[in-house]
């Protein structure tokens, strides 16, 4: 036990150290700050409804994508990177248990993905809350709290896919592009063609389950159902992950 | 304390590792030689738990790496020179590492000083000069304050200072009844630092043990004479074999000066010259490492 928590304050400190986490929560932190003002800017014109109106409220806190994409990136890095700068000779020379050491970064980054959503979700609701006021609005959308929950579920798991990708490619620029190409061409253009019906049990229908505000009707997935499946996804990634760490030469 | 018994590792139709087998003690500088795809990388790895071997075993204080209750404490190992986050300080590399082995977090300040760095302790190792990564990967092997030290190339980039001190804190290591192993290709360097060696070429052990008993093993005895005929037929008859390597002239492998001139007196064989030519360990390299070497020399190494 002593060994995954002495790993995991390591990978912690891997983090801080690097900056990569503290540029990812400012950018984070910065669009969602944009987002919310430009959203309350747009709101009203061309076809988008006022800020008085339930959707209108509810599109300032459209947040939860950019806590995933951050965390994905974060991910990536985390563990991608430990095969970039060649770290990972040390890190596996100093603790050759290697399920221990994938068990660490994960939660290392999980930690962060929750950090970096909850804060990202925060500022972009104060600021929210600032723009309504300003529009003699004083009260937040009904569903804020299972959206800041849902943005922190999304961010986190997001986070553990971009371990699992990173550790899989064992290549910052392979995991990158292959999130990016399955998300935009497999699911938004193939899948969401081939089987539109089908979209929502997908990594980033469910994500967008979690995120994004439902107004009025039902939800495309339960937001339990959507952590569930997310969740799943991100615990087969890192057991693929987990095996190839496990079996593979480090060269 | 460092045992390597038929160790196989094979990369598709490539054998890299051959069956090989030797062992390392403490208290001595042992040089782990070999020419470039010899297998000495692959073989450093198998022993630290980074490649699987397909066969054989290799292990340390008995037991194979990733086994050992706390490497760190037990094993300092340094593969490459360049296995640092650029972005990151040298003393906030030696802390990540440090707090991952649950090592005193007043260990990496202090073995920042013990290599020369500590001045710069608070630089980005992306600015390091090779020579500086070189310290600083000592360093990373000095964290745990280890019994065995197992350090590939350690010498190079290191300036003629550099190389100087590196080989007195190897030299002081095995003095403290350390086990030090160190792979390195540069053999005027390592002639000046190892006490014994462990040589292979394709993978396989070419020849094993101190420098100068294997220097001597190999050395040579050269016989000018006019009676090289009975000279031949009278070793050949005690079991030395010689051969004609020039008119009038014959030579032989690891044999006792003394006693080939007694034999040679005894049988009347006038001799106008003797002479012993003991290899240094570059000429003992490319002895065993070349096509060229032939089965007497391994002979002679392993008796």
């Amino acid at each position: 036990m002593s060994t995954i928590v002495n790993l995991t304050r390591a990978e912690l400190r891997k983090l801080v150290l690097a900056r990569s986490f503290l540029i990812t929560l400012a950018v984070s932190v910065g669009l969602a700050v944009t987002v919310v003002i430009s959203s309350a800017l747009a709101a009203g014109h061309n076809g988008a409804p006022a800020l008085a109106t339930i959707a209108g409220a509810d599109s300032l806190l459209k947040l939860g994508v950019i806590a995933c994409v951050a965390m994905l990136v974060l991910g990536i890095l985390a563990a991608g990177g430990e095969y970039r700068h060649k770290t990972i000779i040390p890190a596996m020379l100093i603790t050759p248990r290697r399920g221990a050491l994938v068990a660490a970064k994960v939660i290392a980054v999980a930690i962060a993905g929750a950090v970096l959503s909850s804060v990202t979700f925060g500022v972009g609701l104060v600021t929210a809350f600032a723009e309504l006021s300003a529009h003699g609005i004083n009260h937040l959308p009904a569903d804020t709290v299972s959206m800041f929950a849902g943005s922190v579920i999304a961010g986190t798991l997001f986070g553990v896919i971009g371990v699992a990708l990173g550790y899989i490619t064992r290549s910052t620029v392979a995991a990158a592009v292959g999130a990016v190409a399955w998300v935009l061409f497999v699911e938004q253009t193939i899948l969401r063609t081939v089987a539109p019906h089908q979209v929502k049990w997908l990594i980033s229908g469910t994500a967008s389950a979690l995120t994004t505000p439902v107004t009025g009707g039902s939800p495309p997935l339960p937001a339990a159902t959507a952590t569930a499946v997310l969740s799943g996804y991100s615990l087969v990634l890192l057991a693929a992950a987990a095996r190839l760490v496990l079996r593979r030469d480090v060269a | 304390m460092i045992n390597i018994d038929h160790l196989t590792k094979r990369y598709g139709s490539v054998t890299a590792v051959d069956g090989l087998s030797f062992e390392v003690g403490p208290g001595r500088v042992t040089g782990f030689l070999g020419p470039n795809g010899a297998g000495k990388t692959t073989t450093l790895r198998m022993l630290l738990g980074l490649a699987a071997p397909d066969s054989g075993t290799a292990t340390i204080y008995g037991a194979r790496y990733r086994d050992l209750p706390n490497p760190a404490r037990t094993v300092g190992a340094a593969l490459e020179a360049d296995t640092f986050h650029p972005g990151r300080s040298a003393i906030g590399h030696l802390k990540i590492l440090a707090t991952a082995a649950g090592i005193d977090r007043r260990r990496p300040a202090q073995v920042l000083d013990m290599v020369g760095l500590a001045e710069a302790a608070h630089r980005r190792v992306g600015g390091f000069s090779l020579g500086m990564r070189q310290r600083l990967t000592l360093a990373t092997t000095l964290l745990g304050d280890p019994g065995v030290m197992i350090l590939d190339e350690p010498l190079n980039g290191l300036d003629p200072e550099g190389i100087r001190w590196m080989r007195d804190l190897l030299r002081q290591f095995a003095a403290e009844g350390r086990t030090v192993l160190v792979s390195s290709h540069l053999l005027a360097e390592a002639a000046q630092t190892v006490d014994d060696v462990v040589v292979i070429n394709h993978g396989k052990l070419a020849a094993q043990g101190p420098v100068a008993e294997l220097a001597a093993a190999t050395s040579t005895t050269r016989i000018r004479t006019p009676d090289t005929e009975l000279l031949t037929s009278v070793l050949a008859r005690q079991g030395i074999t010689a051969r004609l390597v020039a008119p009038g002239t014959v030579e032989i492998r690891g044999a006792d000066l003394d006693r080939v001139a007694r034999l040679a007196a005894a049988a009347g064989v006038i001799v106008l010259e003797l002479s012993r030519h003991t290899e240094n360990l570059e000429e003992l390299f490319f002895d065993l490492t070349t096509d060229r070497a032939d089965d007497r020399v391994l002979e002679a190494c392993s008796s």
